[in-house]
């Protein structure tokens, strides 16, 4: 009831306030006009069509996008410092023993001397700092791997899995190693 | 408003009178570009520069860059996004970046501040005016422009792992999937997640191999339809992820857990789907 | 659009004039950004999408032995790691059934982290050529090392006892 008023009303607004829109719209809807074709839109003036594929316009500016800066820019933190320290020394580490196995193996064929004895001479015979440094960097790695792999153990069986606990326990590993490689070194 | 604005605009241009003539000599050899200041600092301006990554797909020969703002801290308000928003709006319109609910609930102004992944809302700026704060689009992401990412596969990726419950048996009372108080529980932690794409893009692992690897997000979701008591597939849900890049990618590097802006902890949720997928 | 364009340029025309700037303003604003440098061993290729937008990525065919067999395997080798790292510690050098023990856990530790290391770094669906080559190099060296390591376990000391004597010479 209230609608229709309303309704009537603000045709009655647009007959006294704009008669030609009126008359427009009125002469459009009568279905005399409809059925003479009044109502239908004409264009002077054919648009091209366009032949591109639309679905390739996106995968074609998906090709130029750049990759947002990572590495270089994430803040250095404990947590993924502390892993890529444990992949680097773990890869440190079975490559080294990967490459002596090997020379050894091979070392009949190529005249090295890598038996324990040589060996032992060889590091009997550096000066006692070249011993410690040599000791110490094979050791830091050692420690540090085997250390943060006992917490990565922890971690897999869901317990110290929160941010105070990784944050601590990894300054924790990183003392804990350098500590017991400084000990070996001078053992 | 408008009128205000232009006023006060008007008092502003009676400053530079007072201006010594040492300053007019540096004003034509050192400023080149001064567009991207705080167009009317207040009276005691605490200025801060931030550094934003800016890319323009128009121009898809030039390489991006770190364009730097200027802003007076004193009429900033006190979050990353309020800074942007008001670059956008009084510095450079052409600064282009996602944002919706300004309260953490949406996700969409995910980025990289100061090195870290969050919520530019939910982020307070540092006061520390000497520093420079930098802003970033999400690490790794490929770029739609300036700190807007493509997050298609990121979406497809949620989509794979059927985030909806799937039930064979019909329900009791024909009415509702009920479950006990302490199986809802196990859902808490892993339904408050909102897609922000925060996590997933801090990790290395899905930094290197995004398209195999779901990354911590996707998987705190797949653990979220994992621990559902009422989810009827968990065996072919587990048979998805037993290959070894879905999940096995990750090697615990926690980065998920410490950058999360909702406080949750997704690599807790994927070290419990990997015990899952063990037992 | 006037009242758009208006303001702005009073803005620029006042920024340059603003005393305020001079104690704040650099020589460019703008700076290159170099951490997209042409340098990167294995930048990721552009980016392109299968299927449409509403598709899902495939999932992969189950795959306990690479997945959650292997994970556990993983985990056990690792959990016997560390009695056998340990023990030289408490009781001088091992017998030779440890140390053979110890050498077998490192070999098979060694050859599954180097697994993993080409896996994040060189993955198959990126270089599939170099992935292979990387995988088989690892097979070689592992077999040599295993090779190498039992030879040294019969015609020598012993790894431990022998760490134990170069530590000590």
């Amino acid at each position: 009831m209230f609608s229709q008023k309303v309704a009537q009303q603000s045709l009655r607004r647009l007959a006294v306030q704009q008669p030609l829109a009126m008359q427009w719209s009125m002469m459009r809807a009568t279905p005399a006009a409809v059925a003479l074709g009044k109502g239908i839109q004409s264009r002077p003036v054919s648009s091209s069509p366009n032949t591109e594929d639309p679905t390739q316009i996106l995968a074609k500016q998906r090709l130029n996008r750049p990759i947002a800066p990572h590495l270089t820019i994430y803040r250095p933190q404990i947590g993924w410092i502390g892993s890529s320290l444990h992949r680097i020394t773990g890869v440190a580490l079975s490559g080294t023993l990967y490459l002596w196995a090997t020379a050894y193996l091979a070392s009949p064929a190529i005249g090295w001397h890598l038996e324990s004895a040589s060996m032992v001479a060889a590091m009997g015979a550096l000066p006692l700092a070249a011993k410690v440094a040599l000791k110490a960097t094979l050791a830091l790695p050692f420690t540090y791997h085997c250390m943060n792999g006992v917490r990565h153990l922890i971690w897999d069986t869901g317990r110290a899995l929160t941010n105070p606990a990784i944050i601590k326990s990894g300054w924790t590993v990183i003392g804990l190693s350098v500590t017991s490689a400084i000990a070996l070194a001078f053992l | 408003m408008a009128s205000l604005r232009s006023t006060s605009r008007l008092f502003a241009a009676s400053r530079p009178l007072f201006r010594p003539a040492t300053f007019a000599r540096s004003y034509a050899t050192v400023e080149s570009t001064p567009k991207n200041v705080d167009p009317i600092p207040s009276e005691n301006p605490n200025m801060k520069t931030f550094k934003v990554y800016r890319w323009n797909p128009d121009k898809p020969s030039e390489k991006p860059n770190m364009e730097s703002y200027q802003l007076d801290l004193n009429k900033t308000g006190p979050m990353m996004l309020d800074a942007l928003i008001r670059i956008k709006n009084e510095i450079d319109p052409t600064l282009t970046f996602r944002r919706s609910c300004r309260e953490g609930i949406c996700g969409s102004c995910a980025m990289n501040i100061d090195g870290v992944n969050t919520l530019a809302c939910l982020c307070r700026i540092p006061t520390d005016t000497a520093k420079e704060s930098r802003i970033y689009p999400l690490p790794h992401t490929y770029v739609v422009k300036d700190l807007v990412p493509d997050l298609t596969l990121f979406y497809k990726q949620y989509k794979s792992i059927k985030p909806y419950l799937q039930r064979d048996t019909p329900t009791e009372d024909g009415l509702e999937n009920r479950q006990s108080p302490e199986d809802r529980k196990k859902l808490d932690g892993l339904y408050e997640c909102i897609l922000c794409a925060c996590c997933s893009t801090s990790c290395p692992s899905y930094w290197w191999n995004s398209e195999e690897y779901l990354g911590p997000a996707i998987l705190l979701q797949s653990y979220r339809w994992l621990a559902d008591s009422r989810d009827e597939r968990t065996a072919e849900r587990k048979a998805a992820l037993d290959n070894s890049m879905s999940v096995y990618r990750c090697h615990t590097i926690l980065n998920c857990t410490r950058t999360c802006p909702k406080g949750l902890n997704p690599g807790l949720a994927i070290a419990e789907t990997k015990k899952m997928l063990a037992a | 659009m006037v009242s758009f364009a208006r303001p702005s340029l009073l803005r620029q025309t006042l920024a340059t004039r603003s005393p305020l700037l001079r104690q704040n303003v650099g020589v460019s604003q703008m700076v290159a950004f170099h951490a997209s440098a042409r340098k990167q061993i294995l930048p990721p290729l552009p980016q392109s999408l299968e299927g449409t937008m509403n598709d899902p990525v495939p999932v992969p065919k189950p795959h306990p032995s690479e997945g959650s067999y292997h994970w556990t395997f993983e985990r056990a080798v690792c959990v016997g790691l560390i009695p056998v790292c340990v023990a030289p510690f408490a009781a001088g050098s091992l017998n030779p059934v440890m140390d053979a023990v110890l050498c077998s856990l490192l070999v098979a530790h060694s050859h599954i982290g180097f697994q993993a290391a080409i896996i994040d770094y060189f993955r198959p669906q990126r270089v599939p050529k170099f992935n292979s080559l990387c995988n088989w190099l690892l097979r070689a060296f592992t077999l040599t090392t295993a090779v190498g390591l039992y030879e040294f376990e019969t015609n020598d000391v012993g790894v431990t006892e022998a760490l134990r004597r170069i530590w000590n010479a």
